[in-house]
């Protein structure tokens, strides 16, 4: 297949990135928009923003993981801060705000939910509790800032390889010099923490909640869309780039990663979740299975898609 | 140089510069090949160096590979230079490819913690006390000139022997090739070899369309 130096760890890395960043994103919305005060308990907001911090911090350990001398002298990670050329310098300094943002934001969320943690924080900083409302509102917004950052640097971290890996540096659309990659990846880092933590906990948590948002089915079926054609156009760039890009395009829509193309990122992430969304449209709401099912098949299909991007991305011939 | 009157004074100066040059190599005498590059990073003349290499004779027969492999030290199945078979509408030839030392390096620009930095003299090296192991710059390589070393996971390459040319030989897969496919010299001097081949627009570097400006290394295709 593609090239080796980077492998599943990286690719699962990706995915992590996006569904914490996707799923803060998802909570600061409900954060910020007033959505969360319509009922006296959001799930949607507690989940998203507990689990975002933890999901990122997970990924940036498996990259630490996949170094080589990083991991064994752990003290040269500090390098990694100092050389702004390259796009991992950005995306350390990223994850390093980003990270205790998230894990802060989990922190406001679970205080007001955990009557331990209530109880712990009134005793020792009530200020903290009297004014949580507007220090959420703050780490949403900051915090959302860099969430997006982290879900677009990933997509920009392997497009920024350029000839190297075609297909990874493939641009949005013929002399347009954007590439791809950085769009699919927030597209679908959006979508991953909206099936997450909208699909999965929302439902159950509280399957009522959908008729209140009914709008989150339309998003979907909208993003999924976005996807669709970010995909199509990908792939179509790189088949009429010919090279080392075509390459890759066979290997994703005929070749050995086919199965994972076709079965894991069209028909579990796109073509079942569009199903499921537009009948829940008509119908006016999800069953728990139809809304943990999509939930699901999203959240799995934005870890295969990264994997197969990973692995698919074959070296310019020489 | 070879009519000019010596004077004492250069004399005495030459005669510093030599005992400071065999101090230096006295030094580095046992010293872990990491140390070298670095003795050969702050030593090295501010010379521009070429290699070129010549298709039309190349054979493919591997020799520069194991000289290479040999003065590296590399474990087998890992090598600094792959020579690819090339087909062309049956025509076969041979491609010895390795680092190109790029003066647009991508692999210098995405590395996040500067250990892969260009030397003054154009060639692309590998400060191993920095480097993390991302492989970024392996992935980011478009002439494929990087390997992964497990054990002491860094990445390495071609370092054009840096500490023999700076003593004024040929890198160790210059030495090897007995077809005289492999012409190296300095480019810094109008009358070398190299520079003539170069200037005459006869060696080229390879695939410039990655933008990357190989500065070292020029090929000679002919009949593609
Ligand atoms: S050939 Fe590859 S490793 Fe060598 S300087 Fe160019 S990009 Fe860097
Ligand atoms: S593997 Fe080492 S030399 Fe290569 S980019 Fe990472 S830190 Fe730099």
């Amino acid at each position: 297949m593609g090239q080796t130096a980077w492998g599943w760890l990286i690719a699962i890395y990706l995915f992590l990135g996006g569904l914490g960043a996707g799923s803060f994103l998802m909570a600061a919305f409900f954060e910020l928009s007033g959505w969360r005060y319509r009922s006296n308990f959001c799930p949607v907001a507690l989940v998203g923003a507990t689990v975002s911090g933890p999901l990122v911090a997970l990924g940036s350990a498996l990259l630490i993981f996949d170094l080589g001398a990083g991991r064994m002298q752990p003290w040269r990670i500090f390098y990694m801060f100092t050389h702004f050329s390259s796009v991992m310098t950005w995306g350390i300094w990223i994850l390093t705000i980003f990270i205790p943002l998230a894990l802060v934001y989990g922190f406001l969320e679970l205080m007001e939910s955990e009557a331990f943690l209530k109880g712990f924080v009134s005793a020792r900083a009530p200020w903290l509790l009297r004014n949580a409302r507007t220090y959420r509102r703050w780490v949403a917004a900051v915090g959302g800032v860099f969430a997006v950052a982290t879900a677009v640097y990933t997509g920009v971290l392997i497009s920024d390889v350029g000839p190297a890996i075609p297909l990874w540096s493939q641009p949005v659309l013929p002399f347009v010099r954007i590439p791809m990659l950085p769009i699919l990846f927030l597209i679908s880092a959006v979508s991953t923490g909206m099936g997450l933590t909208f699909d999965i906990s929302a439902t159950i948590a509280d399957p009522e909640i959908q008729r209140r948002f009914r709008i989150m089915d339309l998003s979907h079926i909208f993003l999924i869309g976005l996807e669709n054609i970010a995909i199509g156009l990908l792939f179509i760039s790189a088949l009429s780039a010919g090279g080392a890009a075509a390459e890759s395009a066979k290997l994703v829509l005929y070749g050995p990663l086919a199965v994972v193309f076709w079965i894991g990122v069209v028909l579990v992430g796109l073509v079942f979740p569009f199903v499921v969304h537009a009948y829940a449209i008509g119908r006016g709401q999800h069953s728990l299975t139809s809304g943990v099912g999509s939930g699901v098949g999203i959240v799995i299909a934005g870890l295969l898609l990264r994997y197969m991007i990973v692995y698919a991305g074959i070296p310019a011939a020489l | 140089m070879s009519d000019t009157k010596l004077s004492r004074r250069t004399f005495l100066r030459y005669l510093l510069g030599t005992g400071a040059v065999a101090a230096a190599g006295g030094v580095g005498v046992g010293l872990a090949p990491a140390a070298q590059t670095a003795l050969a990073r702050t030593d090295a003349p501010k010379a521009r160096y070429a290699l070129i290499i010549d298709t039309t004779k190349c054979v493919g027969c591997g020799a520069c590979v194991h000289a290479c492999n040999i003065r590296n030290n590399l474990p087998e199945g890992k090598s600094y230079v792959h020579i690819v078979p090339k087909d062309d509408r049956g025509r076969q030839w041979f491609l010895p490819v390795q680092c190109q030392h790029c003066a647009d390096a991508p692999c210098a620009r995405v590395c996040p913690t500067r250990a892969t930095y260009r030397h003054e003299s154009g060639v692309v090296l590998i400060n191993e006390k920095l480097c993390v192991g991302c492989k970024y710059c392996e992935v980011a390589c478009p002439y494929q000139a990087r390997t992964f070393d497990e054990e002491r996971g860094v990445v390495d390459k071609c370092w054009l022997c840096l500490d023999w040319v700076s003593e004024g030989k040929d890198p160790a897969c210059v030495q090897s090739c007995v077809l005289g496919a492999r012409i190296f010299g300095r480019l810094d001097d109008p009358n070398s070899e190299v520079a003539q081949l170069v200037a005459s627009g006869k060696a080229k570097p390879l695939h410039p369309e990655f933008g990357t400006h190989p500065a070292v290394l020029h090929y000679i295709i002919e009949g593609e």
